[in-house]
């Protein structure tokens, strides 16, 4: 169980990594919606630390950095990049419902359907249709 | 001769006894109450009611077609891989939740409704998604969350 909140962990870290470039190539309320996310991923990976302390858990210290899958040179890799990070950690917490349950499985289903709506606000705003996938967090 | 008596009784009771039970095993070619309904058949039917629901839309405003026919697609492939797990098997679903070849336009919801229904129907499977056992949690999980992208798609 403690390992799907680790792993949980480590998504919402790479998600806060990966939010400051895509940030800065980003204007206006597209800005603030990166902002927004981050913030939210940051909140989540608070209450996680605190959840895996009171299991006697010590995950491992978040890297320094992350290789990013392509460099966020624009507006129109920001917006990519933000949706596939937010499908990345969707991904993480489908994968962490089957082996949680009780308040950590609502936690999990919690972070699952935030990723997943950032997701649809992501391709709503670079213009990508159809703005919703029948599975959110299913790989493949 | 009270002892023997007595004895016959019991003995007739006995014979009685069996017949009785003998009686009880007449019924043994009848079919076993049905077992209960899977706890998702629930989450199953209301993906195909929400399907016809957002049929009926775009049958009244042909213009959402673009926007509403993936949400439709979506809770029909719920409804399809729910169809897979659900045991005993779903029974097949009622005419009112079945898809209708010609959407009746009649009654048909506005994009606001929709949202609503969307939202409840993601607290149904979010609940459905905390209750369910292990190997099921994340398909539920995925409608649960899917439910909500609706909603927001909706917006």
């Amino acid at each position: 169980m403690s390992q799907a909140l680790v792993a949980g962990l480590a998504a919402e870290q790479a998600a806060i990594y990966a939010y400051a470039p895509i940030g800065v190539r980003l204007t206006g309320a597209e800005r603030a919606e990166a902002r927004a996310a981050e913030a939210a991923h940051r909140a989540r990976r608070d209450t996680l630390v605190l959840r895996l302390e009171q299991l006697r858990v010590t995950p491992s210290a978040a890297p320094p950095a992350y290789v990013l899958p392509y460099p966020v040179t624009d507006r129109a890799a920001a917006l990519k990049l933000a949706g596939e990070i937010e499908d990345g950690v969707a991904a993480t917490w489908r994968a962490a419902l089957r082996d949680t349950e009780g308040g950590d499985r609502g936690t999990a289903l919690a972070a699952l359907t935030d990723a997943a709506v950032r997701a649809t606000r992501w391709r709503r705003l670079a213009g990508v249709t159809p703005l919703t996938v029948p599975f959110p967090g299913r790989l493949g | 001769m009270d002892e023997r008596v007595t004895r016959r009784w019991v003995l007739a009771a006995g014979a009685g006894a069996g017949l009785a039970l003998g009686g009880c095993g007449l019924f043994d070619d009848d079919p076993a109450p049905p077992p209960p309904p899977d706890p998702l058949l629930p989450l199953r039917d209301a993906a195909l009611a929400l399907a016809g629901t957002y049929d009926r839309a775009v049958a009244a405003q042909p213009a959402l077609q673009a926007r509403l026919a993936p949400i439709a697609a979506a809770h029909r492939a719920h409804a399809a891989e729910l169809d897979r797990i659900l045991d005993p098997p779903a029974p097949a679903p009622s005419a009112s939740a079945a898809a209708s070849a010609a959407p009746d336009a009649v009654g048909a919801p506005t994009v606001a409704e929709l949202r609503a229904a969307e939202r409840q129907a993601h607290k149904d499977a979010a609940a459905a998604c905390r209750a369910a056992p292990a190997d099921r949690a994340a398909l539920v999980g995925s409608v649960a969350a899917a439910r909500a992208c609706h909603a927001e798609a909706l917006r």
